[in-house]
């Protein structure tokens, strides 16, 4: 697609890759935070990463795998939540772990059998070796993302506001709910090979994290936060595939020192200091 | 008011709800019918089951057993339809003080139900903010973001939120928390003027003091039953909700 700006083919692809990824997971990133579910974006981030290994140490598509395994959890969690009488906050705090047992056991055993490489891609991401077609997918990700925000806004501002108001006014609350889960899970499952398990959730909040620090405004912050999560993803690859670097953990710490240079210089923070 | 003696907005006979994961059901047989424009006051001791009538009403809770129809709809079955006709402020809301509404994008969200997936706000979901705004005397603060308001100011917004949704029931959760003396009055003279209109008031309350200065019905509730449901006049609603609740008490 940027072949005609980037003719090396690697490099063109890396950029292009990130550059979708960041869009759609700095978007529903937005929605994680502002909702209040980033525990569950967590786990269900660790959870595809598990779904993966397992998926391709059993030859199984791993896409499918992952996303199987981020949506069984979002799904386990209240059920289980129930049955153990225990908190949301503790369940997942049990499944992440688990989730990265299973994922770390797989991996290990895989590199044990030889097939290392494959599975450390699991682990932290690999922008080198993509094919076009993975390109493509992940442009209708994109895409298919800020479709969803733009059709179902009213609906995810409601829920944003307060669920309960949201369901008392007799919005459909639950398919709009599980159908922004389905959609979190698939992207997280198409973006886990490409900046990996471990570091997936720095995408996913990190942008939304970066830009609520000068914006309280919604629309303000959906518009934002796919740019910010795109400069940076962008420049990431950039850099990473010229200097040989790795891409995805290069561009998470970006991500991170970009988060505090904006807590350092947000006026939130200013207006808070003032008060006190 | 005279209550149409037609059949009723709310027809609850022998009710049970429980909350998820609970076996032991908080309401239990409850028989209940309220006309249009009828006020209704709620009363009883705290864990009576107040709220959950009232969320057993609008089918935010799983009616287990027994028969209930709101709006002519059958609540187990057509729960968020039965929701777009009845209004509810609900009890013990806190927002983020970052909360990145406004307020009259929060009393707009009260239409959204009714607009249905995929529809933008008309100019009638416009007409019915801005009146709905006004009748609560928050046209000040409508550009304000909700978060930074105080608690009686949110409390207004909600109901506006519920008044611009043209409810045929509204049910209300202890409204006057939050708000002073003037505010109290105020809210309750526009309920009275709601249920004027034709739409079913039901209070769950503890605020006796600004209750209008006429007959009411009163229905005090007790471990998850009705032990009290007769019109009284408003002075002797304190009383009677005292005496009704005691333990060992006998009522006709």
């Amino acid at each position: 697609m940027l072949e005609f700006i980037i003719p090396n083919n690697i490099l063109c692809h890396a950029v292009e890759a990130m550059l979708f990824v960041s869009v759609a997971t700095a978007v529903l990133g937005v929605i994680i935070t502002r909702i209040g579910i980033s525990s569950v974006g967590f786990t269900m981030a660790h959870a595809a990463f598990a779904g993966a290994a397992i998926g391709m140490f059993l030859a199984l598509p791993v896409t499918i795998a992952a996303i199987a395994a981020s949506l069984a959890v979002a799904l386990l969690l209240g059920p289980l939540s129930e049955k153990a009488k225990l908190s949301v906050d503790a369940t997942l705090g049990v499944l992440f772990s688990l989730s990265m047992a299973v994922a770390i056991f797989f991996i290990s055993y895989m590199q044990t059998l030889g097939q290392g490489f494959h599975a450390s891609s699991l682990l932290y991401g690999d922008v080198i070796s993509l094919y076009r077609e993975e390109v493509y997918s992940l442009a209708l990700l994109a895409v298919i993302v800020i479709v969803f925000v733009i059709l179902f806004y009213k609906e995810i501002t409601a829920l944003i506001f307060h669920r309960k108001i949201a369901e008392s006014t007799g919005i459909r609350v639950k398919p709009v709910y599980y159908g922004m889960l389905f959609i979190i899970a698939v992207s997280i499952a198409l973006s886990l090979t490409i900046i990996g398990g471990l570091l997936l959730y720095v995408w996913l909040v990190t942008p939304a994290a970066i830009v609520y620090q000068f914006s309280y405004n919604l629309r303000h912050m959906f518009f934002l936060a796919p740019v910010v999560a795109g400069v940076i993803s962008v420049g990431g690859a950039f850099t990473g595939v010229t200097c040989s670097l790795p891409v995805a953990p290069l561009t998470a710490v970006v991500f991170g020192v970009v988060f505090l240079v904006a807590v350092l210089f947000s006026p939130k923070r200013r207006i808070s200091n003032s008060k006190n | 008011m005279q209550p149409e003696a037609k059949k009723p907005l709310i027809s609850l006979s022998g009710i049970y709800t429980a909350y998820e994961g609970d076996h032991a059901p908080v309401i239990r047989g409850l028989s209940l019918e309220i006309h249009k424009g009828e006020f209704i006051m709620v009363g009883g001791p705290n864990g009576a089951g107040k709220t959950t009538l009232l969320e057993s009403i609008n089918g935010l809770l799983k009616i287990t057993h027994g028969h209930a129809t709101v709006c002519g709809l059958d609540v187990r079955n057509k729960g968020h339809e039965v929701r777009k006709r009845v209004g509810y402020v609900i009890q013990n809301f806190t927002f983020d003080p970052l909360t990145p509404f406004s307020v009259k994008e929060v009393v707009m969200m009260g239409r959204y139900g009714k607009m249905g997936f995929f529809r933008r706000p008309s100019a009638e979901d416009q007409q019915a903010v801005e009146r709905a705004i006004g009748m609560m005397g928050i046209k000040e603060l409508e550009d304000r973001p909700i978060g930074i308001l105080s608690g009686g100011q949110q409390q207004k917004v909600l109901i506006a939120q519920n008044i611009a949704r043209d409810p045929e029931i509204m049910l209300l959760d202890e409204p006057f928390s939050n708000l002073d003396f003037l505010s109290r009055e105020f809210v309750m003279d526009i309920l009275e003027k709601l249920a004027e209109s034709g739409i079913a008031i039901v209070l769950v309350s503890h605020a006796f003091d600004d209750l209008p200065d006429r007959d009411i019905r009163l229905v005090v509730m007790k471990d998850g039953d009705i032990c009290f449901d007769r019109t009284c006049p408003s002075e002797h609603v304190e009383a009677t909700v005292r005496e009704a609740s005691t333990p060992g008490a006998i009522h006709a």
